[in-house]
């Protein structure tokens, strides 16, 4: 019943602790780089790979692809244990776990969001020969999720949620275990996971202790169930097609100009970038844009006049203003994460306004939505499915839910991340100024992540790249000419700004 | 793009080549001939795959200087384009807001030889 992981089965019930997964996938990694596989590393050998025939290309992409296939098609599933004591936070929505009415509105927010991963056999990119993204495109991924999750609170109702959301799989709630110590005796704690395979979850044995969900009626339903055409319209902007809007061929065609390929590493800043070109050049979202901030720093008057066309006479057309998705690129911290942002990335996962966060632990990107405790709430993109032909009319949404909410340790985060946020309206994105900035200045660091200021880039000596060299601040001191001989000692000079 | 040619002793940290006395005399020098700049020192992050080397690594700033003017000058430097991550991390581990001048960044965090130390650092990439 489930497409996601048919071979996973095999390993349910062989429970591994983490490290156990990471020396059983190390050596395979090995191998990898020793077939002269892309590493981030090996650039030169890949432009050398780049001048090789074209059926050394395809056997390569065809191995590439299968190896990858094993890779990530055999997840060993461990289970993510939730407690009933610290609230989850999902994206501004906060559930205490103590009861099962919360679990079932922490299931329903959780499945709804847009999971989009590794895809195979989709038509070849442009100008390559790969026909998936497994192994590299984890990035484009989260960016697509991130992206995805801004249209669904553009588009769809307040609150959404999935109609058709399935039961969680490979979790454990406190809240549903057995109080007495049963549990050292060997007796398998009931949970979502026990459910998995069966066709029909709701005949639970009377005597399980599994949760039985009587599927309420919202005061909602309707309204979701009205937006369901939307839904599937919006997930077929993700498709792995070439027209797709926000498809992985449209993002590495436009990742061109930022002189990445097929099979490139993609970073979380060059993602923002990507997505804020894939939305400016489709009509599917024509009264949404995205800002990137620069230098962590988002400049108040440059995000009105992207919104507000009235401050831009020059297409007199389109009156109305636009809703916006405001992406900060960030580093929080050099080699890892600063501690002591830990605090301000909850408090901005606690915002209504927040869509979520990409980056990842180091080389393996992930879409940040939430927490509980000290452990960071995650969408996967390392999962190659096959690719679903989304231009039939009832294509299965089923693999772009997710079903197994998986937690990390904010101290494996990456520093490097791009923070996203949405507001619908002038009003909207007045009070997301405000409410982010409160969020940010909490931290136990002195300085916040990132600022709002007033005015335009441009009245900072910001300006487009024409401007290098020839700005207000160009007649400091240009990197003058150096003869080799001296080199070193200029450099232990003092440069005068 | 060239190589990043350096030789093996401008790879060591600036901390590294040189004693805590020669810093500190060296900043009490620079201090006493031009009370109204700050020593700053700006390195490469040791991992730093994407943006190139800067030709030098100790700068003198006036203290009105915002952190945005300074962070554009070093990226004209380095001729990067808008887009491109660049970030400079205080003492290798905090981000500084660009509206401060170096005064007030000198005042929180310059190091005990006197010196203002900065890495800076694109963003790493993603591909498991």
């Amino acid at each position: 019943m489930n497409s996601v992981s048919p071979s996973a089965a095999q390993y349910v019930g062989l429970v591994m602790q983490d490290e156990q997964v990471e020396s059983w996938r190390q050596p395979p990694l090995e191998r990898q780089r020793s077939f002269g596989f892309r590493t981030p590393q090996a650039s030169d050998s890949s432009r050398e790979a780049a001048r090789e025939p074209d059926e050394m290309e395809k056997v390569k992409a065809k191995l590439m692809s299968a190896w990858n296939n094993v890779k990530y098609g055999w997840t060993i599933k461990t289970k993510t244990s939730f407690n009933k004591v610290s609230p989850v936070t999902i994206l501004g929505h906060s559930y205490l776990l103590n009861s099962e009415d919360e679990v079932e509105r922490f299931r329903r927010d959780f499945v709804s969001r847009i999971w989009l991963t590794y895809r195979r056999e989709f038509p070849p990119l442009d100008g390559s020969t790969w026909t998936t993204d497994c192994g590299w495109g984890c990035m484009l991924r989260s960016g697509q999720m991130l992206l995805a999750q801004g249209l669904v609170v553009h588009l769809m109702p307040r609150d959404w949620a999935w109609p058709d959301a399935q039961q969680l799989t490979d979790v454990d709630f406190e809240v549903f275990r057995p109080r007495s110590p049963v549990r050292a005796g060997g007796v398998p704690i009931p949970s979502f996971g026990s459910l998995r395979g069966s066709s029909t979850p709701e005949k639970i044995p009377a005597s399980s202790q599994a949760p039985k969900f009587c599927p309420r009626k919202r005061p909602d339903s309707a309204k979701d169930q009205q937006a369901e055409p939307i839904h599937s319209k919006l997930i077929t902007w993700f498709g792995d097609q070439p027209p797709a809007p926000f498809g992985v061929h449209q993002l590495v065609e436009i990742g061109k100009s930022s002189g990445k390929k097929a099979g490139d590493w993609y970073g979380p800043s060059i993602v923002a970038h990507i997505l804020r070109k894939a939305v400016a050049k489709n009509s599917v979202a024509q009264n949404l844009a995205v800002y990137v901030a620069q230098d962590c720093t988002v400049y108040k008057e440059d995000v009105l006049r992207l919104c507000d066309p009235s401050l831009t006479p020059a297409d007199p057309s389109n009156q109305a203003w636009k809703s916006v998705i405001i992406l900060v690129p960030v580093r929080l911290g050099g080699e890892a994460l600063n501690p002591s942002y830990i605090e301000c990335v909850k408090n901005i996962l606690k915002l209504d306004c927040c869509i979520g966060v990409i980056g990842g632990k180091p080389k393996h990107s992930l879409y940040f939505i939430g927490f509980q405790d000290d452990q960071l709430l995650y969408l996967d993109p390392h999962l190659c499915q096959p690719t679903v032909d989304v231009a039939q009319a009832d294509f299965s949404l089923e693999s772009f839910h997710c079903s197994s909410p998986k937690k990390m340790p904010f101290s494996r985060m990456d520093p490097s991340c791009t923070i996203g946020f949405y507001a619908k309206n002038k009003k909207d994105f007045e009070s997301l100024c405000s409410a982010v900035s409160t969020a940010i200045s909490s931290s136990k660091e002195k300085y916040p992540i990132f600022t709002f200021v007033e005015g335009q880039g441009q009245d900072y000596g910001l300006e487009g790249p024409s401007s290098n060299h020839s700005g207000p601040l160009a007649h400091i001191l240009p990197p003058g000419p150096l003869s080799r001989s001296n080199t070193r000692r200029s450099s232990e000079e003092f440069v005068f700004l | 793009m060239p190589p990043f040619d350096r030789t093996p002793q401008q790879n060591k940290p600036f901390k590294q080549r040189k004693s805590f006395a020669t810093r500190r005399h060296e900043v009490a020098g620079i201090r006493s001939k031009f009370p109204n700049k700050i020593p700053v020192i700006i390195e490469r992050y040791e991992k730093e795959k994407y943006l190139p080397p800067l030709d030098k690594t100790k700068f003198l700033v006036p203290h009105e200087l915002t952190m945005t003017q300074f962070v554009t000058i070093i990226r004209n430097r380095m001729a990067l384009l808008p887009s491109q991550a660049f970030y400079l991390l205080i003492n290798n581990s905090g981000l500084a807001s660009m509206s401060l001048t170096m005064a007030q960044v000198y005042k929180d965090h310059q190091d005990e030889d006197g010196f203002l130390y900065m890495t800076y650092a694109s963003q790493e990439m993603f591909g498991h």
